[in-house]
């Protein structure tokens, strides 16, 4: 795996402190990282990475997603960002799995490793929104077991108790979660902030500053990122 | 005049039973100064007509002094005479019948109230109801009615026989009455002062009862506050401390809870959960409550919901040891209706090992359920707490899923 984090102290330590990690890459910004081009199993990336000291310019958030997953990386975000809309852009922009800095380290790891073997780990916050999306019918693919299963997930079941209500074993139910969150971060791609906002009964405009518009996607990554693209994206202070 | 207005005063009774032992003072006071008022008038002619005047006042004179004697000290006791008082009662009657022909001309003992004394006897027989000695009672019954006879003597003409026999069993038929009266308001009274002091523990059990619930959340807070912890922590202490605070002054004044359901105005159920999810941001609470969005819930149940919430997470925080706690607000078939799950992926408990504690007994289960709402709380040790709040109570107790819940019920509401 790889580590993406401008503090040095949390990449450097990562391998370290995660046995079960193998870590071949640990660097500062998303550019270093292509330049690099390491083949892993998942990229760890923090989400916050310009900082004014080291490195103003580089790539972050949904532009260094969008990034890494353009060049086939799986991407877990490490971070400790806690807003339900940015987590949800963060998947929107093809993040596998999302982990929050805040989890106990024995069950980060197990998370980064659930995503590195294929999985796809999606914090609570998302999966109450894709519930409501799936409700609302913004998000139609679901079959009848899927949205049994999303419905006990979304109500922070464990696997093992969705599993025993469904009468399944937990290694199914868990196949059967990981076909599921690929399926509602594939169809959420797919959905506009417009559509979205209308599902959730937002106002028109409430997710623009949370969704980034894509114009990113393209750029040259190996470059530090132009004065538009790291403008202050979702309006926040600096958070780790 | 206050004396005696107090003595008159049926406000001020400790009991249902005092009131109808005055009450039967009452009664006896009037039977007996009602039968002198009777005499009053006929006592002049019948001391003229008497063979023996002196010995006529006499026997008025104590048939008066004894019926005045009684009125007097039932009003003063409060209750009727006892078994002592009728006792003498009934054999002053008993006497007076006796020396009835000795004090009376022969045609003047029947159909006057110059002949004072059946009718004497048959005042004490009335309030002599109440003595409570079953023996004392039909013995000086027996003893008035055998005394008569010996009062009529052998001067009754045939055609009098009758009216003799119908003044006899006149005598056994007020007796029983009378008795059976005094007896079946007593028993009243008995059920009714019963009654009162079950109401009375019923009340003072659902003030204890308030009591707890009103102060089962702050006294948690207090004791967290206690506990050692970080400035953050505490500060967020103190803002649940002085929401606590302000619902015990509340209680103190007299002034919660004072709407009932479905009076008052509602409360968005979406913000009421919000407010407390808030309150506990450092339990890592996930709120997802937009399937509710639009729902409100009278005033009542939003103010018993938002206490039995804090009640929940308080218990999350205390004992759970979770890393994270679901919030999940859904609206559910008929329109209006909704369900509240709060779920941990903290250490749980096993319902059949572990008491509930005042907390999830009182304040989430008792609470809303007195309002209206169904409560399910199901658990198991190694896998979290779910509490599911239903707004009607619903056939599933545990979580809402697509079958029912595996893990063992700790509390859940009957279908």
């Amino acid at each position: 795996m790889a580590v993406v984090d401008d503090a040095s102290l949390i990449r450097e330590s990562i391998g370290p402190l995660m046995p079960g990690l193998d870590v071949v890459a640990a660097v500062a910004t998303v550019e270093e990282l292509v330049r690099r081009s390491p083949a892993v199993d998942v990229v760890v990336l923090d989400l916050h990475l310009a900082n004014l000291e080291q490195q103003p310019d580089a790539r972050q958030g949904i532009a260094a997603i969008r990034t890494l997953t353009h060049r086939g990386y799986r991407v877990c975000v490490y971070s400790q960002e806690e807003r339900r809309f940015v987590l949800a852009a963060c998947v929107a922009a093809g993040a596998s799995g999302i982990v929050s800095k805040a989890l106990p380290r024995a069950r980060a790891e197990e998370l980064f490793l659930e995503v590195a073997a294929g999985g796809t780990v999606v914090p609570q916050q998302v999966v109450g929104i894709l519930e409501v999306l799936v409700r609302r019918d913004c998000i139609t693919l679901l079959s009848e077991r899927q949205r049994q299963i999303l419905h006990g997930r979304a109500r922070g079941l464990s696997y093992a108790q969705v599993a025993r209500e469904l009468f399944v074993s937990e290694s199914t139910l868990r196949g059967y979660w990981y076909d599921l969150t690929r399926s509602l971060s594939d169809s959420l791609r797919g959905l506009t902030p417009g559509e979205i906002e209308h599902a959730l009964g937002l106002a028109p405009g409430d997710l623009l500053e949370f969704w980034a518009d894509g114009t990113t996607d393209k750029a040259e990554a190996t470059e530090p990122a132009d004065p538009a693209t790291r403008k202050d994206w979702w309006r926040i202070g600096r958070s780790r | 005049m206050r004396s005696l207005s107090g003595l008159w005063r049926v406000a001020e009774l400790p009991t249902t039973r005092a009131g109808v032992e005055r009450a039967f003072s009452y009664f006896t006071a009037g039977v007996r100064l009602g039968t002198v008022a009777q005499m009053v008038p006929a006592v002049q002619l019948g001391a003229a007509r008497a063979p023996h005047e002196a010995g006529y006042l006499v026997c008025w004179g104590a048939a008066a002094l004894a019926a005045v004697a009684v009125s007097v000290v039932t009003l003063v006791r409060r209750r009727p005479p006892g078994t002592v008082v009728s006792v003498l009662d009934f054999g002053l009657a008993c006497a007076l019948l006796v020396l009835g022909p000795l004090v009376l001309a022969p045609w003047d003992r029947f159909g006057t109230w110059t002949a004072f004394q059946p009718g004497y006897a048959l005042s004490v027989i009335i309030t002599a109801g109440g003595v409570r000695a079953l023996g004392v009672w039909a013995g000086s019954l027996l003893a008035v009615s055998v005394c008569y006879v010996v009062y009529l003597g052998g001067d009754v003409g045939s055609e009098m026989t009758s009216t003799a026999v119908g003044n006899v069993l006149t005598y056994v038929v007020y007796a029983l009455v009378a008795r059976m009266f005094f007896g079946y308001t007593r028993r009243i009274a008995r059920d009714a002062d019963a009654s009162r002091a079950r109401a009375a523990e019923l009340a003072r059990r659902e003030e204890e009862r308030r009591a707890q619930v009103m102060m089962h959340n702050g006294v948690a807070v207090m004791r967290l506050l206690t506990e050692q912890g970080d400035d953050v922590s505490r500060a967020r202490l103190v803002g649940q401390a002085e929401v606590e605070l302000r619902r015990m002054r509340s209680y103190l004044r007299g002034t919660e809870g004072c709407a009932s359901d479905g009076e008052g105005p509602s409360a968005g159920l979406v913000p009421t959960v919000g407010r407390v999810c808030e309150r506990f941001a450092d339990l890592n609470v996930v709120a997802s409550l937009d399937l509710g969005t639009g729902l409100r819930i009278p005033a009542a149940q939003a103010e018993a919901l938002e206490r039995a919430l804090g009640s929940v997470l308080l218990n999350v925080r205390v004992h759970a040891r979770a890393h994270e706690v679901v919030v999940h607000l859904d609206a559910t078939e008929p329109e209006g209706a909704w369900t509240l799950t709060v779920h941990d992926d903290g250490v749980g408990f096993d319902p059949a090992s572990v008491t509930a504690g005042l907390g999830l007994r009182e304040v989430v289960v008792g609470e809303l359920r007195r309002r209206g709402l169904g409560v399910g709380i199901v658990s198991a040790v190694g896998e979290g707490t779910t509490v599911t709040v239903r707004s009607r109570p619903g056939p599933e107790a545990g979580p809402p899923g697509p079958a029912q819940p595996t893990v063992r019920a700790a509390f859940a509401d009957a279908p």
